[in-house]
């Protein structure tokens, strides 16, 4: 047996156990179906090596080669061919398909773009997209360290319009001092300091934990001590 | 005959043996919620002082912590170690004093309404989980974890011997923790009787023990008598304490399930109501603040609590003035 031979017998072999592998697979069917060259090789194999199997499992051996009738029988099969309209049908569905996924693009863009923060008259708040690490470094200039407002959304008198952004921001520096101006950052600082004080305190006689919320104040506090 | 006998003294022994480690045997059979119950009854008992730490996102910080029972009412103080020197005392608490939180981990159950209870059960899984150290003690390792997607799951550690919490984990949603506080140094017992509660320091914030009001056994949760509801809550919560609006225009309503609270504030004074809408969190405390309208007035709400920002918000926009009552 030459070394080409050798390897489509192990070849034939390893697909008959169903561990070939997809070139394998594919040389074997060419050889198989190749009429004139090892016309007797490689289909003989395929016969005998399951003779052999058959043999050694016990089961009944009978030498019908049925290859010949069931590939007459698929020439005179007729062809399925697509008609036009069948074939109108399955592009327009295709078309429709995609046409409602980038209507739902549009949507979401749309949707995105309405939360989209933008600058307004009385206050400018330059706004990064942060990472979770990031988080922790907050702009300790607007906040007490380790307090970190994402500021979600603003409502501002002189624009009267509402934004609301999904995504955790970090307000930088430029509050314009303007006479429409409402609040400043250390309001709402003392604001959310307050009610996170009277918060924990409400927390530790109403759960199990006793002073212990207190102890989640010390931050905040400690940065609104500079005051 | 001698024989007989020392059957019976061996009898004796194995039953003597059951009386004295009785303590010790159904402490093992205890259930991981019994645990819980008794981990509740033990914070507010006993008497201990110690240093805990709080973690949160990679920082540290820690606290001195004494509380103090004596003629039936605690005495706590809460120092700060690092940063600025700060305190915290609270006197004058009624042990015997049952607030809605206690009802629930204690097991009876609260009731919200005519037929509706509250319990605990109800909302989270109790499983325990084994056994570790903690602060030179053996402590039992209790999972507590939500049954749905409205509040935090936790890690508690309870100690054996007296039933105090030495370590409190909470786990987001994601199975993550959150925080942590952990007791490092504890007594228990009578050596911290003698702590004086002169305050050592001149700036140190007295809280006010009446925030809530204690409760009956198989009383009624309270029921608000404040013009705004949240038309949604996570199940499970019950109001445990309402303040009217004072001069400063805020009236708050707090609630909780057991173990979680949450607080809303309601503002009508106008420096708080022009604030803007803004999210922010400090450590597990989130704090979602946002307003409406109502007759013409601006109100500004915000919610906070050891809660998934998701839920806060959700509850900040369902805040609503109760509709059938008339204005006053």
């Amino acid at each position: 047996m030459t070394d080409p031979e050798q390897r489509l017998a192990e070849s034939i072999s390893a697909l008959m156990d169903g561990e070939s592998t997809e070139l394998e697979t594919h040389r074997i069917l060419k050889e198989v179906g190749s009429a004139t060259v090892n016309k007797q090789g490689a289909r003989s194999k395929w016969q005998r090596y399951h003779i052999a199997s058959s043999i050694m499992t016990g089961a009944p051996v009978a030498k019908i080669d049925l290859s010949a009738a069931i590939a007459q029988a698929v020439d005179l099969e007729e062809t399925h061919r697509p008609s036009s309209l069948q074939k109108f049908t399955g592009s327009a569905s295709r078309f429709a398909i995609a046409a409602s996924v980038a209507m739902l693009a549009i949507l979401g863009v749309q949707q995105f773009s309405t939360v989209e923060p933008s600058g307004s008259d009385a206050v400018q708040f330059a706004e990064v997209a942060v990472t979770a690490d990031q988080q922790n470094n907050g702009p300790a200039i607007q906040f007490p360290s380790d307090f970190q407002p994402n500021i979600q959304a603003r409502t501002v008198s002189a624009g009267g319009n509402n934004k609301v952004s999904q995504k955790p921001l970090v307000p930088v520096i430029q509050v314009r001092q303007t006479v429409s101006q409402q609040y400043s950052e250390q309001e709402v600082r003392a604001y959310l300091n307050d009610i996170i004080l009277k918060h924990s305190s409400h927390a530790a006689l109403n759960s199990s934990q006793g002073m212990l919320p207190f102890a989640r104040v010390t931050t905040s506090e400690g940065g609104s001590r500079d005051d | 005959m001698l024989v007989k006998w020392l059957t019976q003294v061996k009898l004796a022994a194995l039953l003597a043996a059951v009386f004295v480690h009785g303590p010790l045997i159904s402490q093992q059979m205890d259930s991981a919620y019994d645990l819980m119950a008794r981990m509740a009854k033990a914070s507010k008992e006993l008497s201990y002082s110690g240093l805990f730490t709080y973690e949160f996102r990679g920082n540290l910080t820690s606290v001195k912590v004494e509380h103090v029972v004596r003629d039936g009412e605690t005495y706590e103080r809460i120092v700060y170690m690092d940063g600025p020197e700060r305190e915290i005392v609270r006197r004058g608490e009624n042990i015997n004093c049952m607030r809605a939180s206690d009802m629930l981990l204690r097991g009876s159950a609260l009731k919200i309404n005519d037929n509706t209870y509250a319990h605990l059960q109800d909302f989270y899984n109790f499983y325990i989980r084994g056994d570790a150290r903690i602060a030179g003690r053996q402590v039992s390792v209790v999972n507590v974890i939500p049954k749905d997607k409205y509040r935090y799951g936790y890690v508690i550690a309870i100690d054996k011997e007296t039933g105090l919490m030495l370590q409190s984990v909470l786990i987001n949603r994601q199975g993550k923790p959150m925080e942590r506080f952990q007791f490092v140094d504890v007594s228990i017992g009578t050596q911290v009787n003698d702590i004086e509660f002169s305050s050592e320091l001149i700036d140190s914030a007295d809280i006010g023990a009446d925030q809530s009001d204690c409760l009956e056994g198989n009383q009624q949760a309270k029921v608000s008598e404040s013009r705004w509801t949240p038309r949604w809550l996570p199940a499970g919560f019950v109001l445990s304490s309402y303040q009217p609006a004072g001069t400063d225009g805020q009236e708050s309503l707090m609630y909780t399930d057991g173990l979680a609270v949450l607080s809303v504030f309601i503002d009508s004074s106008s420096k708080i109501r022009n604030l803007p809408k803004v999210d922010a969190n400090l450590g597990a405390t989130v704090a979602v603040l946002t307003n409406t309208e109502f007759n013409d007035q601006r109100f500004a709400i915000c919610v906070v609590g050891e809660i998934p920002r998701s839920t806060a918000s959700q509850i900040a926009n369902a805040i609503a003035p109760i509709p059938a009552r008339p204005m006053q």
